[in-house]
């Protein structure tokens, strides 16, 4: 679903993906584990172009989207994406909040867009904050409405680029079972976190990226009963 | 017995005060050249203002744009209108812009006041625009919305918040900076202030008369923001 090839992006001379390659083939759950500033938040940011490569190419389907003739706005339409600090919109209602890139995109009606928005409201257990603005949500509220202002665009895959790590501990459990059933719904996801739990259960594959690169890939049992490359080993010593 | 000197004392204080501003204000009407003088105070201010938002806006827009010859060029205009003196700019635009064109003094001074202004507004909307999260606009993107519709659906609605007090703040300055237009003999309040100060022999009265016109006006302008301000900021409350 989603190829990377020979990517490489850097920040002035500070390179923080080194030639990456990799495939993200449909219904899988990557997550991606590493130290601060191994690269992983900006791989998954290059996924949708927020971040721009300096070189390689990303494919998503049969589009090749690092190509300046591709129009971004449409694939990042098909690739939700949730933000470690949620990124409401404060001037707009939870409701509006979900409604308006469905609507402005000339996807739904405002009543179409409505409904499916209570509908996922509901999904989520947030019905009643529909009128709300953000400012009066909880930290794990506000990453609940996140998740599903980015499922009303019916994306095909989700990328979380540190969807729990700003939370407060007792908040971080009601995102990560909405994420979860996400998961078991089949949706094709890339996560990154530090919840190593959660990518146990989550996670069909889980990548350890430092220093710009992919390190190990292995299946979750695997990965943490049996690592291979030295830096895994140490990583994992320090935070298991 | 003491008493009553004291109170002869005041009453002839009371009334010499009153005399003097019957004499400044009231006689020969010469509170008309205080009203005619802020008419033009307030035509000045109201015009710049305008011309100073639309012109502000586009500076902004290109100051922020990618083409690095529109932000070099809205740049240098910013930085040459906020490095010299207004009253020398005005000076330039009277004698030497129009030196040769017959035009009205009001014209002239709403000219180089709009001017003068569009250079701060710019500053005040980029600085609004800027100070909005990063993050806010990548999750416009992240949505499919084009650059366009996240700056106006989702940047500028938070901005407005940033940029409306400083903005009438820019206006406030305006009014009180207008004061310099005698500099090329426009009679603005001020300067009819000044008119009746050289009629009357009398200083107090007639500056402070316009002193404290200026400051309902600024004090009413304020009060205003405020009451906008809490407005704007009322989804923010916790």
């Amino acid at each position: 679903m989603i190829c990377v090839k020979n990517l490489s992006k850097s920040f002035g001379n500070n390179t923080v993906l080194d030639n990456i390659d990799y495939t993200i083939n449909k219904g899988e759950k990557i997550v991606i584990i590493g130290p601060s500033g191994s690269g992983k938040s900006t791989f998954l940011r290059c996924l949708n172009l927020l971040e721009t490569p300096n070189m390689g190419e990303i494919w998503f389907k049969d589009q090749l989207i690092t190509d300046p003739k591709c129009d971004i706005d449409k694939i990042r339409q098909k690739i939700g994406m949730v933000f470690q600090h949620f990124n409401l919109f404060p001037h707009l209602t939870v409701l509006e909040n979900i409604t308006l890139a469905p609507v402005k995109l000339k996807l739904m009606t405002k009543a179409q867009a409505e409904e499916l928005a209570y509908q996922l409201l509901r999904r989520v257990g947030l019905e009643d904050k529909a009128k709300d603005y953000p400012a009066v949500l909880s930290g794990g509220q506000k990453q609940r409405i996140a998740i599903i202002r980015a499922l009303a665009l019916n994306p095909e895959v989700m990328l979380f680029d540190e969807p729990t790590s700003a939370l407060d501990p007792e908040m971080v459990g009601e995102v990560l079972e909405v994420i979860k059933e996400l998961a078991i719904a089949g949706m094709t996801m890339v996560i990154v976190t530090h919840e190593m739990g959660f990518a146990r259960e989550v996670g069909t594959k889980i990548l350890f990226m430092d220093e710009g690169k992919i390190l190990e890939e292995a299946p979750p049992a695997e990965f943490f009963s049996n690592p291979k490359h030295p830096r895994l080993i140490e990583f994992l010593s320090k935070v298991l | 017995m003491n008493l009553f000197t004291d109170l002869i004392v005041a009453e002839s204080y009371w009334s010499d005060l009153w005399a003097k501003i019957h004499q400044n204000l009231i006689h020969e009407n010469r509170y008309m050249l205080l009203l005619n003088g802020l008419s033009v105070t307030l035509r000045v201010t109201f015009f710049a203002i305008i011309i100073g938002t639309v012109f502000g806006i586009v500076l902004a827009l290109m100051k922020m744009s990618k083409s690095k010859v529109l932000s070099a060029i809205s740049n240098l205009y910013i930085t040459v209108i906020r490095g010299t003196p207004m009253v020398t700019q005005l000076l330039i635009i009277y004698f030497v812009v129009f030196a040769s064109v017959n035009v009205s003094k009001i014209f002239v001074a709403i000219i180089a006041f709009g001017l003068n202004s569009s250079a701060y507004v710019a500053e005040i909307i980029r600085a609004g625009i800027q100070a909005v999260d990063r993050g806010q606009t990548e999750a416009g993107r992240s949505l499919g919305l084009s650059s366009r519709q996240t700056l106006f659906l989702i940047v500028m609605p938070q901005a407005v918040k940033n940029i409306f007090p400083a903005y009438v703040n820019e206006f406030i300055v305006l009014i009180k900076e207008t004061a310099i237009v005698g500099y090329i003999a426009l009679e603005d309040l001020t300067k009819a202030g000044d008119i009746i100060r050289s009629r009357t022999y009398e200083a107090f009265i007639p500056l402070l008369s316009v002193a404290f016109i200026y400051l309902i006006i600024t004090s009413v302008l304020a009060k205003l923001c405020d009451i906008v301000e809490r407005r704007l900021n009322r989804h923010d409350m916790r």
